[in-house]
């Protein structure tokens, strides 16, 4: 009687480097790879299959954040340089994700703030880089040209690319050998349609993150859940177009009622548990970088991923 | 492997009796082939045949009850190693553990706490499923003692008995044997005493092991003592030997492969030293029964909305019914938002009205439980469907203005909708999180 496994794939997830060194042109202390797998999740024989990464998101411009953060993380969010420099020192983040929501203020212009912020953040860590632009299509072509420029040759990944709005985001990214993030509203197909699309532009699969779109728990979860299940199944039966390592950002989960109207003693408790059974389970489903908001979040999927590592004794899956 | 029907007919008397409730036998096969009946049903099958159809007609992954009552679960028949494949059918028990070292009084307020609290999301009420009590004293009448602690609440919450001793859980049964609890565990060394116990009180039984081989070893010496409603913990030290035990587990089970191993699995958060995590992974990877301390505020409610998600069929978008909802409570003067009747959508726009604490209605529309993203590319959100439910729900009466506040992503129809209704459209943000915004600067005005 066999107890293997054996799914018959033959594909791999295609890899994806985030961030450069000295070596690779970059002013990073670390890069990564990501993907590379070649069955579910955490069934990986290969001892140094890399483990999901944890990204800190951060921003600019703080109206549009969450006071949970703000009143956890105190007075060091009103500088987007300490708060990176806190994500890498103190939180213990594998990768800083800068939102710049002061673009997203009405008829916003300053592009010139935007260069600093992009450099104040590169000086004060040297995590590799994910920045999220503007989400206007007036500015957007600046903003992203701007982004790439700023951080030429270190690798970023670079987001939003959706479906109505993707050549800003890839011009830049081509222009200043970044990769970027193909966001789909939690469907398989409009996934994959983006990625031929980006294809056709010039953008490599090697430079593609795909996202499927998070809902928070309890708020669409449930199909983001399935939909990362269903990309990384297709991928690994050969659909090189959803060969891509996949992102993870839940990004309501601190704004649904359930973490919102908490009460303010529990509210740091209620936040970091929606965002790590958010995390784990995503990571389950294939996810391989997982972003979120509260620091406190950190440890606890830094804990877990080990231990989801650890191989499984002498019935492993061979 | 599964059998065809054509197949089961061949190793069927063919005398078309009718005894089983079926006009023919081929009838009847066609049955058995979908798993929609059972063998023994037929009186003139040999014994042969009998445990050639057992072994293929029967559900993959056997149905366990656990507890009676208002109460009772039920795990297993599960078809699937994906859920959008299908669904995943029953959702996992997930059951707080009170140690028999703890005092009486906080036994007693565990059990009314999972009696009692209950989680409102989505229009369904989520609670915890049942008591697990550990016989952690090592001595029985400890044990008997804990156990008539939780009966003595009168909660008829389905029960988890955990010890090493038979003996002990002798003890508890005394207290609790009536009310189908699940016994843990057995292993090599107490088998049969477990099993005895098992068929005498017709309980579920857990048999533990940390190889497939044990497990398969173990099934068939239980089944061999006549125990078959089993379930199976993989014992798991690490979360990545839980994942790969239990994704193994369900694969063989549910191809076949090993009809051994197609009972549910248990799985005891507690051990891998990370309960958090280790609920989540049970809750998506295939685990049936979890066993947890009783958990805080947050971890409670992210657990219990974790399961709703996993265990709602993903193929289906759950609606909500269309009609003029009232957030606070608006007057003549109070805005009107349209949206569509999927349920997040809902949810998520009245979590956001809500906190703008202006009273106002919702208006929402049939579009069979599409997003506003989806219905509009459809074809389903369109000024016919907006007009006729303006009418329907009498909204004309509710409000002295004409002006309707639609979806950003609905931006398209506004032109079309002003026609067909002769109200004023305004076009809202795409993000729900913008409304609040949106109202105070847009509709002050």
């Amino acid at each position: 009687m066999s107890f293997d496994l054996n799914f018959g794939w033959t594909s791999t997830i295609g890899e994806v480097m985030l961030g450069a060194t000295k070596a690779d042109g970059g002013t990073r202390r670390l890069s990564y790879r990501i993907g590379g797998g070649t069955t579910l999740p955490f069934l990986e024989s290969r001892a140094d299959s890399p483990s999901p990464l944890i990204a800190l998101e951060i921003c600019d411009y703080l109206p549009f954040w969450s006071p949970i953060v703000k009143n956890y993380c105190g007075d060091l969010v009103n500088s987007v340089g300490e708060w990176a420099k806190a994500a890498d020192a103190s939180y213990g983040a594998d990768l800083i994700r800068l939102y710049l929501t002061s673009t997203r203020q009405r008829n916003f212009s300053d592009i010139a703030s935007i260069r600093k912020t992009v450099e104040d953040v590169l000086s004060a860590s040297s995590l590799p880089l994910v920045i999220e632009g503007s989400n206007e299509p007036k500015i957007d072509s600046e903003v992203f040209q701007t982004c790439g420029e700023a951080a030429q040759g270190e690798r970023l990944l670079l987001g939003t690319a959706e479906a109505g709005k993707y050549r800003s985001v890839a011009a830049a990214a081509l222009a200043y050998n970044h990769s970027i993030i193909a966001q789909s509203p939690i469907d398989i197909n409009l996934a994959k349609q983006l990625n031929i699309l980006l294809k056709e532009i010039g953008v490599q699969r090697d430079h593609i993150v795909i996202d499927p779109y998070t809902g928070a728990l309890g708020y669409g979860f449930e199909y983001s859940y399935s939909a990362m299940e269903r990309i990384r199944f297709s991928a690994l039966k050969g659909d090189a177009d959803l060969a891509m390592p996949m992102i993870c950002s839940a990004i309501d989960s601190l704004t649904i009622k359930e973490v919102r109207e908490a009460e303010p003693g529990l509210q740091d408790e209620l936040a970091t548990r929606w965002e790590f059974y958010t995390g784990i389970a995503a990571a389950a489903a294939g996810a391989e970088i997982i972003c979120v908001r509260h620091p406190g979040t950190i440890p606890l999927l830094r804990k877990a991923f080990t231990d989801m590592k650890k191989p499984a004794g002498p019935s492993a899956v061979r | 492997m599964a059998l065809k029907a054509l197949d089961i007919y061949k190793l069927l008397p063919k005398k078309n009796c009718k005894e089983c409730g079926d006009p023919t036998c081929l009838t009847f096969a066609m049955k058995l082939a979908g798993g929609k009946a059972d063998v023994d049903l037929c009186p003139y099958l040999s014994e042969e045949a009998k445990s050639v159809l057992g072994a293929s007609t029967r559900p993959p992954i056997r149905l366990v009850r656990v507890g009676v009552g208002e109460r009772f679960f039920k795990v297993g028949e599960e078809t699937v190693l994906y859920r959008h494949e299908k669904t995943f059918y029953h959702p996992p028990g997930i059951v707080f553990r009170v140690r028999d070292t703890q005092a009486a009084p906080e036994i007693a307020a565990v059990t009314r706490r999972v009696r009692d609290e209950t989680f409102t999301r989505v229009g369904a009420d989520l609670r915890f499923s049942g008591i697990a009590i550990e016989n952690t004293s090592g001595s029985a009448e400890t044990f008997a003692k804990a156990v008539a602690a939780v009966e003595a609440e009168q909660a008829h919450l389905p029960p988890v008995l955990i010890a090493k001793d038979p003996a002990a859980l002798k003890a508890g049964l005394v207290h609790c044997g009536s009310y189908r609890p699940l016994l843990h565990a057995a292993n090599k060394e107490n088998f049969r005493e477990m099993c005895a116990l098992a068929k005498q009180y017709g309980c579920p039984l857990v048999i533990r092991a940390a190889t497939p081989e044990g497990l398969v070893q173990l099934v068939k010496d239980c089944t061999a003592e006549g125990v078959q409603d089993i379930m199976l913990d993989p014992a798991p030290e690490t979360l990545g030997a839980f994942i790969t035990r239990s994704t193994q587990i369900r694969q063989l089970a549910i191809t076949r492969s090993v009809p051994e191993l197609g009972y549910p699995v248990f799985l005891d958060s507690t051990l891998t030293g990370q309960q958090d995590a280790a609920i989540v992974l049970g809750i998506v990877k295939y685990a049936s029964v979890i066993v947890t301390d009783p958990l805080t505020p947050g971890p409670a409610k992210a657990a219990l909305t974790l399961r709703q998600n996993i265990y709602t069929d993903p193929q289906k978008p759950i609606q909500m019914n269309p009609g003029l909802y009232r957030v606070g409570t608006p007057d003549k003067d109070a805005p009107v938002l349209m949206t569509v009747n999927f349920s997040l959508t809902f949810f998520t726009l009245q979590g956001y009205l809500e906190s703008t604490r202006i009273p106002c209605f919702m208006l929402i529309v049939d579009t069979e439980g599409m997003s506003v993203l989806t219905a509009v590319a459809a074809g389903k959100l369109n000024e016919f469907l907006v007009r006729d439910a303006i009418k329907k729900f009498g909204v004309e009466n509710e409000v002295s203005h004409r002006k309707l506040i639609i979806p950003g992503y609905a931006s398209p129809l506004s032109g079309r909708i002003e026609e067909a209704t002769g109200w004023k459209v305004l076009v809202g943000p795409r993000d729900a999180a913008e409304i609040g915004e949106f109202l105070h600067e847009e509709w002050k005005k």
